[in-house]
């Protein structure tokens, strides 16, 4: 373990600390504005379709806004509760940070049990990659590949927070380690308030 | 850094960013049920937007604390490749829209 972080270390090559936060912060960092601008990629692809389209449907007519509203709900409160995971970390009370992250992770499988839940219904109802019985084409086209590539952040989410809680209940896990997820968790809940607003709203 | 702050402040700030952007949310979702003109139910819910973005990214991801260079890199290149991206694309888009029969 420590070899290997020694490699990492040797590869990255430079200081330890830029910017005074730590190299595999800033590493995250980097990794989230490449992920951001695929989901800006998306974002664009979507405001061309959608303006150029004479026939974009209803959302009111296609979703549940109550449902949508509830999964924002629940992904706002799970960034709550992750910054209060990292928050609780500089005061190594280690039980009340792992009853976070666990809370956390628990958000992210309700939001994705409810996606499953909406996924269902829409494909029930018709909509398919290349189709769907209300409109322009595109519209669920880029319903599944947005609400899909963040469903799958999502998942991948859950998947390292709870790899972190096992970790940090364990004491393998240091401040850092919390840090990252809570990173990379608050990009994921980021990412939702655009698609939100532009996709479900607009 | 946010590690300076005190327990109670920190989580008192994150209570607060909590329930901002709960209300921003709510308020979107009420704008939208609303009768507003197309125009102004856009700008609020685009403002609305941004303020959510900015309070995620200052408040739980530590922005305000981080040094001045790493927080303008995440922001500025975000923002500008967003807004060379839907610039250059949306006009096209509205005149092909404008195009149709």
């Amino acid at each position: 373990m420590a070899e290997a972080a020694q490699q990492m270390l040797d590869r990255w090559g430079g200081g330890v600390c830029p910017f005074e936060a730590g190299w595999r912060k800033v590493m995250m960092w980097v990794f989230i504005i490449t992920d951001g601008l695929l989901f800006a990629g998306f974002l664009g692809g979507y405001g061309y379709a959608r303006i150029m389209s004479t026939r974009w449907p209803d959302q009111a007519m296609v979703f549940d806004l109550r449902l949508i509203a509830l999964m924002t709900f629940i992904l706002i409160s799970s960034s709550a509760t992750m910054a209060s995971a990292v928050g609780g970390t500089s005061h190594a009370r280690r039980a009340i940070t792992l009853r976070w992250l666990l809370l956390t992770a628990l958000g992210g499988l309700l939001f994705l049990g409810m996606q499953a839940y909406e996924w269902t219904h829409l494909i029930e109802g018709g909509a398919r990659l290349d189709g769907n019985p209300w409109g322009d084409p595109l519209f669920a086209s880029y319903f599944f590949l947005m609400t899909g590539f963040h469903g799958t952040h999502v998942a991948l989410g859950v998947v390292l927070l709870t790899t972190v809680a096992i970790r940090w209940a364990k004491r393998l896990a240091s401040h850092d380690g919390v840090e990252l997820v809570g990173l990379y968790w608050h990009f994921v809940d980021l990412v939702w308030v655009f698609i939100f607003t532009l996709f479900y709203l607009v | 850094m946010a590690a300076k702050l005190g327990s109670g402040t920190r989580n008192k700030l994150y209570r607060t960013t909590w329930l901002a952007l709960l209300a921003l949310t709510v308020v979107m979702l009420l704008v939208d049920r609303s009768s507003l003109p197309r125009v102004a139910f856009l700008a609020v819910v685009l403002v609305a937007m941004l303020m959510k973005a900015s309070l995620i990214g200052a408040n739980f991801m530590h922005l305000r604390w981080e040094r001045l260079p790493l927080t303008l890199m995440v922001i500025v290149g975000l923002l500008v490749t967003g807004a060379i991206l839907f610039g250059l694309i949306a006009p096209d888009a509205v005149r092909i829209s404008a195009m149709r029969p």
